[in-house]
């Protein structure tokens, strides 16, 4: 809650580029009443961060997001004998609405792979990959690399 | 010309390519979802023009089109989404 | 510096117009949208970081910085929602897709198929 409150603050001084200390107060009650007003919406949230976790999470995320990219590039480029597409289940290790959104929008924003659904017990998400060498190791490398991530920033 | 300004043009008429190409796959379709990912890139394609003419003019109140335009492009993705998702019409 | 906008703005528009050549080319829904979702997302932040680069001014760039992390936030949700309409609404796959274990999973979509 309290991290959440500050990231609305700094995005609401980022955006008016106003950062007196004023506007800080008035953004920090702002977005306490909206969180407050939007709680009602929210699903489960995180167990806990670990802050200190973060930074490499983001550096690993952006390598991914750059590395990645590349590769979409060539298959656009040269779609004939690149394309291997598929839809696998991954069987999912997370269980929190916040986790699984979070394992789900990484894997859509890395190239090359799209969350398309989650089955209604939660357990299982279903993945679109333009190019798989075959569904085992899109399974391992996503349960290896996002979300074992995810498990250690956020449990 | 600054090197700005001549990066500016070049990536204007880059992305006005790409416009072009979205065009293409909005009249082609072929079903509704197929036309809602063309009006994301059209609208993604936006912001990059905005952030391109607030370099090309050097006023920044185009980067409050940017942030305006990402925000409606998002809800009406969404909406749209939705919609077809319950069946509307093709 | 404004070598390094030039740089950035062309290179953002060399991802938009991959995103679009991917649009047009790639064979169907789901492989357009792996394209689109994630070269335009790229390629609108770089030419914002440009900009942001270009005005120098912590006002300016913060107000940059903030659209991105705002597109990053959103590009996936919008995919995932256009995503699984299509896929409801039995957009078709391209027939060199090599298993759908989501239609494994949803007997209604099977016997249709």
């Amino acid at each position: 809650m309290i991290l959440e409150v500050v990231l609305l603050a700094l995005a609401w001084m980022a955006l008016t580029g106003d950062w007196s200390p004023a506007a800080a107060v008035f953004s920090l009650v702002l977005g306490w009443l909206l969180l407050r007003l939007a709680r009602p919406l929210g699903g489960e949230g995180f167990r806990r961060v670990r802050l200190a976790r973060l930074p490499g999470f983001l550096l690993f995320f952006l390598k991914e997001i750059v590395v990645a990219n590349l590769t979409v590039a060539a298959a656009v480029l040269a779609p004939s004998g690149r394309l291997r597409p598929a839809i696998v289940a991954i069987p999912l290790a997370l269980d929190r609405d916040a986790e699984i959104a979070l394992l789900a929008n990484l894997i859509t924003l890395t190239p090359g792979t799209l969350s398309l659904d989650v089955s209604p017990d939660r357990r299982t998400l279903y993945v679109h990959a333009m190019s798989t060498s075959g569904p085992d190791d899109l399974r391992r490398e996503i349960q290896q690399g996002f979300e074992r991530r995810i498990l250690e920033v956020f449990r | 010309m600054s090197p700005a300004l001549l990066g500016a043009t070049v990536a204007l008429a880059l992305v006005g390519a790409a416009v072009l190409l979205a065009l293409v796959r909005l009249v082609r379709g072929p079903d509704l979802a197929n036309r809602v990912v063309a009006v994301d890139l059209l609208s993604a394609l936006g912001v990059g023009i905005a952030g391109v003419a607030a370099v090309a003019s050097d006023d920044p109140v185009y980067l409050d089109v940017a942030l305006v335009l990402a925000l409606i492009a998002f809800l009406g993705t969404v909406a749209f989404a939705r919609y077809a998702e319950q069946g509307g019409d093709e | 510096m404004s070598l390094l906008v030039a740089l950035l703005l062309v290179l953002g528009a060399l991802f938009m117009l991959l995103a679009g050549v991917g649009l047009v080319r790639l064979p169907d829904l789901y492989l357009r949208m792996s394209a689109t979702s994630k070269a335009a997302t790229l390629g609108a932040s770089l030419v914002l970081l440009g900009a942001a680069v270009h005005f120098g001014t912590a006002a300016v760039a913060g107000r940059a910085v903030v659209i991105v992390v705002f597109l990053f936030l959103t590009a996936p949700v919008a995919a995932h929602a256009i995503g699984r309409a299509g896929y409801r609404r039995k957009s078709p796959l391209w027939s060199g897709t090599i298993v759908d274990e989501l239609a494994d999973a949803d007997p209604d979509r099977k016997e249709s198929a």
